[in-house]
């Protein structure tokens, strides 16, 4: 009893503030990386298995163009300036390799089963996974492990802690929650008062009638998968500075992962859904994680919980919390 | 020239051979209807011209020019809209933006809501509401008006008075009245008598076939022919 006692006295019972700032920064990672998921299926339908391999590309691209321009960037704040320059970067070019590869692969096999898609976009998974090895092996860069160099291109301002209301954090994850909701913000704007972001909600929910109104749905599936490709890229950057994940090949499965969850849980093509439940999966992975580094010594625990909530709500809400019964087609 | 020409079109759900040989024309300020049972291929017609189910044989002409087999969108940017069974309202889109997607490029959206509104004034408060929350004649309206901004020379209207309580069909029978005036309308409608009502000329089709045509002038119910291929 004495013994148990003392270590109670030891370890702060709840830390509400550190959870809070953990919490907001992944799910900022989160929903970058689960809205391209989500737009491309709610639109079309289609699941791409590639998505965390994209965001894997996005991941060195960025960090590539960091080593490379960091030695220019004189002070910290242009190493700031340049992290944007990176995302503008990685941005086009993944856009326009996901637009090539809707082109080029997946539109010929719309009119399929659900299951030549996902065949074809895992194929692509190992395609990207086994060059970006290759590639990355050549240069001389580790696969497997964080790329130290693309994380030491951070900012020192970053990189270095704050006290905030009593807790001591990262600026990193200030920053990640801070870009996360620049993108959310994006994203919405873009739904919501762009006349393409129109075409796409009325497409996700009936694209039959939406041809009928004189809409080239095929364009707007390009345009879709190309931008959720760009998106899938963003995050990518987001994650090249972050020692939680770093760019390594291995990144692009785990990413893969979470946003499947975050996706399914929010309700398939549902953004709103998508927001909500990349929220509430970034607190329980907090909480998860602050009960693991506390109490609990199972390092499985965040993925555990993580996967019982997705188990729970597929079992009381089969299409998600947001989601509509059926979505997406061609 | 007649504004739409069918001939001789056959189309299929996957095996099943839903149109075994329609052909109809359609003149320019006509309302024409489809009349005949459920199940015997009046919304295939209307499907097939769109393109949405592109006819395997046989031709669908609109303004002299072959659109068989063309993508649907530039079916229906060439004037040819549609004001679909079961309505198919973008239900989480709000009133304005239902009208505003079916608005073409480059026309000024103001213009196209005073249309819709001028028409539907019921629907003027209304405007802001997800199309999904609106009763049924009230998304009929929409559905209309969706086809009325939309340039269109063509309405292909299909069960507009489906589902719908007795004193809205008058509302919606008086709507389509308006439309037709304004532009040429080809009409699926169960409800004989205002199919009848609203359309200058008819088509009975019977099993994928036009058994039975003419102007709706003195037809009734209690016709042979009519009497044969309606019941059920």
């Amino acid at each position: 009893m004495t013994g148990f006692e003392l270590t109670a006295t030891a370890l702060p019972l709840f830390a509400p503030v550190e959870i809070t700032l953990d919490a907001l920064s992944k799910a900022a990672l989160y929903i970058v990386i689960a809205s391209g998921l989500s737009l491309i299926f709610g639109l079309m339908g289609v699941l791409n298995f590639a998505h965390g391999s994209l965001t894997m590309l996005g991941a060195y691209l960025g960090g590539a163009v960091m080593v490379a321009l960091v030695s220019s960037a004189t002070g910290q704040g242009m190493r700031l300036l340049l992290f944007f320059v990176a995302v503008a970067v990685v941005f086009a070019a993944l856009t326009a390799f996901g637009a090539g590869v809707e082109r080029v692969l997946i539109r010929p096999i719309y009119d399929r089963e659900p299951l030549f898609q996902i065949l074809l976009t895992f194929g692509l998974v190992l395609v990207l996974d086994e060059a970006a090895t290759i590639v990355v092996q050549l240069a001389g860069l580790q696969p497997q492990t964080e790329w130290q160099d693309a994380i030491g291109t951070a900012p020192e301002f970053l990189a270095a802690r704050y006290d905030i209301i009593g807790t001591s954090t990262r600026g990193l994850y200030l920053f990640e929650a801070l870009v996360g909701l620049l993108v959310v913000t994006a994203i919405f704007l873009f739904l919501t008062r762009t006349r393409y972001g129109l075409y796409i909600r009325a497409g996700s929910e009936d694209p039959e009638m939406t041809q009928a109104l004189g809409i080239d749905i095929r364009q707007a599936f390009t345009v879709v998968f190309g931008v959720g490709s760009g998106l899938a890229g963003l995050a990518g950057v987001m994650l090249m500075w972050d020692p939680r994940f770093g760019a390594s090949v291995p990144l692009g499965v785990e990413t893969l992962l979470v946003g499947f969850i975050v996706v399914i849980i929010g309700g398939l093509g549902s953004f709103k859904g998508t927001v909500v439940a990349g929220v509430l999966v970034g607190f329980v992975d907090a909480v998860m994680s602050w009960l693991f580094i506390n109490y609990i010594d199972f390092p499985g625990l965040p993925e555990l919980v993580m996967f019982l909530v997705l188990v729970t709500v597929l079992v009381a809400r089969p299409q998600g919390l947001f989601g509509v019964e059926e979505v997406g087609g061609h | 020239m007649s504004l739409l020409e069918v001939e001789d079109i056959h189309s299929y759900y996957g095996e099943s051979h839903i149109l075994q040989g329609i052909s109809l024309e359609v003149e320019p300020g006509e309302c024409v209807a489809l009349i005949g049972r459920n199940g015997v291929g009046k919304t295939t017609t209307l499907r097939s011209i769109l393109q949405l189910t592109p006819p395997r044989e046989g031709t669908v002409r609109y303004r002299g020019e072959d659109v068989t087999g063309r993508p649907t969108h530039e079916v229906a940017r060439m004037g040819v809209g549609w004001v679909p069974e079961e309505r198919r309202m973008f239900s989480h889109l709000t009133v304005d933006e239902n009208i505003r997607i079916a608005t073409p490029p480059g026309n000024s959206v103001e213009a196209a809501f005073e249309r819709a509104y001028s028409a539907f004034p019921e629907l003027e408060s209304h405007r802001g509401r997800e199309a999904g929350d609106l009763s049924g004649g009230q998304q009929q309206m929409v559905a209309i008006a969706r086809g009325l901004v939309g340039d269109n020379d063509l309405l292909l209207v299909d069960e507009p008075s489906e589902g719908l309580a007795p004193q809205i069909v008058a509302a919606v029978a008086e709507a389509l009245k308006t439309v037709a005036e304004e532009s040429t309308v080809l009409l699926v409608e169960q409800n004989f008598p205002l199919a009848m009502d609203v359309a200058d000329r008819f088509y009975l089709l019977d099993h994928g076939t036009v058994v039975e045509s003419g102007s709706t002038e003195n037809v009734t119910r209690d016709d042979e022919m009519i009497r044969r291929y309606l019941s059920a």
